[in-house]
């Protein structure tokens, strides 16, 4: 962590805040102090108290709770999004950058198309077509991050198939396979790193915009996005009810986007 | 009659068909090589020489390029064989050791691991086998602490350790064939001396045949029993080392002979 002298802070930063939040989203996954969904109309609206540290909603739940099982849904969401984008933009990546040709300009081409629309849009489409949910969010993001991981693996693809060491695997007659994924894609991954960081931060984003739009996760389970969502009508009554979740949210795309920096500072 | 020799090329022509035109690079190159020859391939940047030995070593793309002409190996064309036949002789029975050895290693697999690739690929040797394989390897081309370096990655080394962890590499199956190309360039003098004495005593020991490619005519003089002068995609002369170097008879092999540093000359006189 320490180079030339300087400490790298956004690594140190970076890693406390990330593990906070994933600490939060452990505990979160056992313990929770109350169950998120149980109402209460005694506590409607309480304030902030050794009870309930964040307040209650307009359902008199403890936020808390709700924040805890709510990062741990977004989060599983951003996960799910990203591996599902970098699981196949590698391949797709691969495939293009390595062979070239007729099937690098039919894939990149389909790509370009699928740039043309914000991922938004196209995961709008995919939740009219197959409703809404934790998994068809994960599915409709993930196909909408295809592209973005596509290209980035493409062009590292292009730069290292030239390289002698690839010759040199050829010669000691290594399949294309075994070449693409076994001796080039891990030359690739320092950049694929930070590409993964910055896609988790869009799609913990993307996830909260369409949660907060009504599209993404459905109650009553909780998602921050969703729980903003929720609490716009409350914000006078309820104000811890907005402050946390979107406070949440900050602090994991700051966690995730100083990690990365961080990371890429480190190489 | 092709079966006595190990390499019989003939009249190997490669033409580029990448661009509009079409363009030769390398006209009736013709090669017959035997157990244990070295063969030198001399000639200036753009002759063709490297070309002609990645078409043996079998990387050249089939698609861009048209080569007509035969190379056997053993009796197989490795111009129109199955792939899969070619991948087989491919590290088994020819290697290459390329020029650069700062980008002929993969810079984030341990030298161990890339050493053992053909192994891993050719034979189904257990990873103890392999291990102990490397380790003696590694020993046979002169590198101390084999089993240091077995757990290094290629930054850690100097160029002479790396182009040693090649030629290890390229030797680890014993293969029939090694194509140098241009080993020594990027090392220095001495480095350059010790590489070229220990590709001599491999193919003693070993039997295996060697094409070094190099521009410097006086590496070739050294290790070479026969020359090929290149030229333009042509082989200009040919013929044993040393009716080359003491009788040229083309005007561009005198050229090239003139060109070596006088210095020792001078001091033998």
């Amino acid at each position: 962590m320490i180079r030339n002298g300087k400490k790298n802070y956004n690594l140190i930063v970076g890693s406390i805040i990330t593990g906070f939040i994933l600490l939060l989203i452990l505990v979160g996954t056992f313990y929770t102090p109350y169950d998120p969904d149980a109402m209460d109309a005694a506590s409607k609206f309480a304030g902030v108290s050794l009870k309930h540290p964040m307040g209650c909603d307009n359902f008199g739940r403890d936020i808390f709770s709700r924040v805890l099982e709510g990062s741990r849904t977004t989060f599983i969401v951003a996960a799910g999004t990203v591996f599902i984008g970098t699981f196949f933009g590698i391949i797709m990546g691969a495939l293009t950058g390595y062979y070239g040709g007729i099937v690098d300009e039919i894939l990149m081409r389909f790509n370009d198309a699928m740039f043309a629309f914000p991922s938004i849009l196209l995961a709008l489409l995919f939740i009219s077509l197959f409703g809404s949910g934790k998994y068809q969010v994960i599915l409709a993001l993930g196909i909408a991050f295809i592209p973005s991981f596509a290209r980035i693996v493409r062009s590292e693809f292009i730069k290292c198939k030239n390289m002698d060491y690839v010759k040199n695997a050829k010669l000691q007659g290594a399949s294309n396979i075994r070449i693409m994924f076994v001796h080039i894609l891990p030359n690739t991954v320092t950049v694929l790193l930070s590409a993964i960081m910055i896609g988790f931060n869009n799609a913990v984003l993307a996830e909260a915009g369409m949660s907060f739009l009504g599209i993404g996760v459905q109650p009553p389970d909780a998602s921050l996005g969703r729980m903003l969502s929720e609490a716009q009508t409350y914000l006078f009554s309820a104000p811890t009810y907005a402050i946390f979740p979107g406070l949440i949210i900050i602090l994991m795309v700051l966690g995730f986007s100083l990690l990365g920096d961080g990371l890429k500072s480190e190489e | 009659m092709d079966e006595k020799h190990l390499l019989k090329v003939t009249d190997l022509n490669i033409e580029f068909h990448d661009h509009i035109v079409p363009e030769t690079v390398v006209y009736d190159f013709d090669l017959t090589l035997d157990e244990g020859d070295i063969v030198g391939l001399v000639g200036e940047s753009g002759s063709g020489k490297s070309m002609s030995a990645l078409a043996i070593a079998g990387l050249l793309s089939r698609k861009d390029m048209k080569k007509r002409g035969e190379i056997l190996f053993e009796g197989v064309d490795l111009l129109t064989c199955e792939r899969s036949t070619l991948r087989d002789i491919q590290g088994n029975d020819i290697s290459v050791i390329f020029q650069e050895p700062m980008t002929s290693l993969n810079p984030v697999k341990k030298i161990g691991w890339q050493v053992e690739e053909s192994l891993r690929i050719h034979t189904d040797m257990t990873k103890e086998e392999r291990y102990q394989k490397v380790i003696q390897m590694l020993e046979d081309v002169e590198l101390d602490n084999p089993e240091q370096v077995y757990n290094q990655y290629p930054h850690e080394l100097s160029g002479g350790m790396r182009q040693r962890v090649m030629i290890a590499a390229a030797m680890i199956c014993a293969p029939k064939i090694l194509i140098a190309d241009e080993p020594t360039t990027a090392l220095d003098v001495t480095i350059q001396a010790q590489i070229v004495k220990l590709l001599k005593r491999i193919n003693k020991e070993k039997k295996t045949a060697i094409i070094f490619i190099s521009h410097d005519l006086s590496l070739v003089k050294q290790i070479c029993e026969r020359v090929l002068v290149m030229q333009g995609g042509y082989i200009v002369e040919s013929g044993l080392t040393e009716d080359i170097f003491n009788n040229p008879q083309k005007e561009y092999t005198k050229k090239l002979i003139e060109a070596i540093p006088k210095v020792d000359r001078n001091k033998k006189g």
